[in-house]
């Protein structure tokens, strides 16, 4: 699809802001340095999420699909590392990389099935792929352990503090972001953006529309897989509901409040939902009515989210993709 | 090169073609021509299956039939296609657009290059960085094109290319057209401007109904005024 070279230079092209994002990563990494155990985990949890709404918004604001089942690679992802260790006997350190495979192997699957239809019927037939992969985590005890899920085989975090895994996470979360940059800045990224916009045109050119949105799809998977296998680590522990539609629905909530059409929407969508659901259940116990008033007033008066928010005061020179 | 016999087509159940003959040589220009609604972009877009069943007939392409292939597998065999409506990736840059096309490497091809669209279509490069969907209808008629031949193709499908455009614009894309023919790019263009036809097209093929009703050399569809009485006018 894309050679090797190419995406190499799409790197190099990458219009990476060095040196907002330096500081920014640094700063982050004092907090958590100086910072009580609670504040790295959520730190680490932050930076997950980011990657798993990265991943998605990768498929809605690029590729133009909407996923009802994204959660199912993240727990594909999680179940993948947990169950090479348990199962298969590998050490922790070296399952870490079988979880995004496994992810990717299930979006390769699944995807192949969904790039069939398109729109409202591409979404359902992700939700049914996400609901088969849910079933299967929950009912098959003998494997997966069931609706227990399987906790206690391995020390949570590879046996690190709270701020050194966060550290951990932080960095891959880093790296992979940049990875998910220069793949949408690359030809690839701009043929998933192109049969996004005008699948009959984009064939009228000449490429393949279901090829390319099955790459993405298994490329989204992969990244949801990576922060699957690094959410299993930081508990030492899995359970269904990391398949489950719940975390669907949150990574959807967190892309549209961070802002379609952009890279950054899905990233910012989960540090502010983070900070939202750590924060206002303290004050308020209805949270989930809050979420409704913020994601009511977001649709009607900043349809981009956030990121559109940045655009509009001046703070984001780039506010769309 | 392209040989179309008895072509039917339809959307859903509604039959819009009904016996189309074509036939285009290497090299050749041919203009397809008719009232608005009788079935040329149709034809266009039954070659490359762009949202067209074909029900019936043959559509060959350098003699392998093109039944039964996906729209860009038609694309890759050489065929390029300029839409009517120019569908142009309004997000994307002029640059971008033109690094979406996925060029076929063979040795029988003439393969264009980015700088070489520009050098076809200067204005293109001058704004080569604006997003695509905030140009003028000429503007965008001229990266549909430039796309189109960074896809390598033999066989140049427009539709209706001056649709919309302003008569100076209209002109530099027929100057684009001719450009082309020099380089020996084959064409099939859906044209109702009679003066185009006449300093473009090689041969014309008249469609009336969803059939073609006339085919020859343009020379005999100017001799012959009953043609555009019978087939152009508007009765």
């Amino acid at each position: 699809m894309t050679d090797p070279r190419a995406l190499w230079a799409a790197v190099a092209r990458a219009s990476v802001n060095w040196k907002l994002l330096l500081p920014l990563l640094a700063g982050i990494e004092a907090v958590n340095r100086f910072a009580p155990a609670s504040t790295s985990t959520l730190l680490t949890e932050v930076a997950i999420l980011a990657l798993f709404a990265a991943s998605l918004n990768l498929l809605m604001s690029f590729g133009h699909m909407v996923s009802f089942g994204h959660a199912a690679y993240f727990g594909l992802g999680a179940y993948g590392f947990t169950l090479a260790v348990v199962r298969a006997g590998l050490p922790p350190e070296a399952a870490l990389v079988v979880g995004p495979l496994v992810a990717a192997l299930g979006g390769l699957i699944f995807g192949a099935l969904c790039v069939r239809l398109t729109e409202i019927y591409f979404a359902m037939l992700t939700l049914a792929c996400a609901q088969i992969t849910y079933t299967v985590l929950f009912q098959w005890y003998d494997v997966t352990g069931g609706d227990t899920g399987i906790t206690g085989f391995m020390t949570p975090r590879l046996g690190l503090s709270e701020a050194g895994y966060a550290s951990v996470a932080l960095w891959t979360v880093a790296l992979a972001l940049l990875a998910l940059w220069a793949i949408v800045k690359s030809p690839l990224g701009l043929m998933i953006r192109a049969v996004g916009q005008d699948r009959a045109r984009a064939e009228a050119l000449g490429l393949g529309a279901r090829k390319v949105q099955l790459t993405a799809f298994v490329i989204a998977s992969f990244f949801a897989g990576i922060a699957g296998t690094l959410y299993a680590v930081l508990h030492g522990a899995v359970f269904p509901d990391y398949a489950g539609l719940g975390l669907t629905l949150d990574a959807l909530i967190m892309v549209v409040l961070g802002g379609l059409n952009s890279f950054a929407g899905g990233v910012w969508g989960a540090v502010i939902y983070q900070l939202l659901s750590s924060v206002v259940p303290k004050f308020i116990h209805e949270w989930e009515l809050v979420l409704g008033f913020v994601l009511l007033a977001i649709c009607l008066m900043m349809p981009r989210g956030f990121v559109g928010l940045l655009h509009r005061l001046g703070l984001n020179r780039k506010g769309d993709k | 090169m392209l040989e179309i016999r008895n072509l039917h087509a339809a959307y859903g159940k509604a039959e819009v073609l009904n016996g189309v003959d074509i036939s285009a040589a290497p090299g050749e220009v041919v203009c397809l021509i008719g009232r608005n609604g009788v079935g040329k972009s149709s034809t266009m877009k039954s070659i490359v299956r762009d949202q067209i069943a074909v029900t019936g007939g043959e559509i060959l392409f350098e003699g392998s039939p093109l039944t039964g292939l996906r729209p860009h597998e038609v694309i890759r065999r050489g065929v390029g296609y300029v839409p009517e409506d120019r569908r142009v990736f309004a997000s994307l840059s002029v640059l971008e657009n033109l690094r979406v096309p996925r060029p076929v490497a063979a040795q029988d091809r003439r393969r264009w290059s980015v700088d070489e669209v520009f050098a076809l279509f200067p204005q293109l490069h001058d704004y080569r960085h604006r997003k695509a969907g905030v140009m003028s209808g000429g503007e965008q008629q001229m990266l549909s094109i430039a796309r189109a031949l960074l896809t390598c193709p033999k066989l140049l499908l427009l539709d209706e290319p001056h649709e919309g455009l302003a008569p100076k614009i209209a002109e530099e894309v027929v100057d684009a057209i001719l450009a082309l023919k020099r380089e020996g790019v084959s064409m099939i263009v859906s044209e109702q401007a009679l003066n185009t036809i006449r300093r473009c097209a090689d041969r014309v093929h008249v469609i009336d109904r969803g059939a073609t009703v006339w085919a020859g050399t343009v020379d005999g569809f100017y001799a012959d005024p009953e043609i555009t009485r019978k087939y152009l006018m508007v009765q």
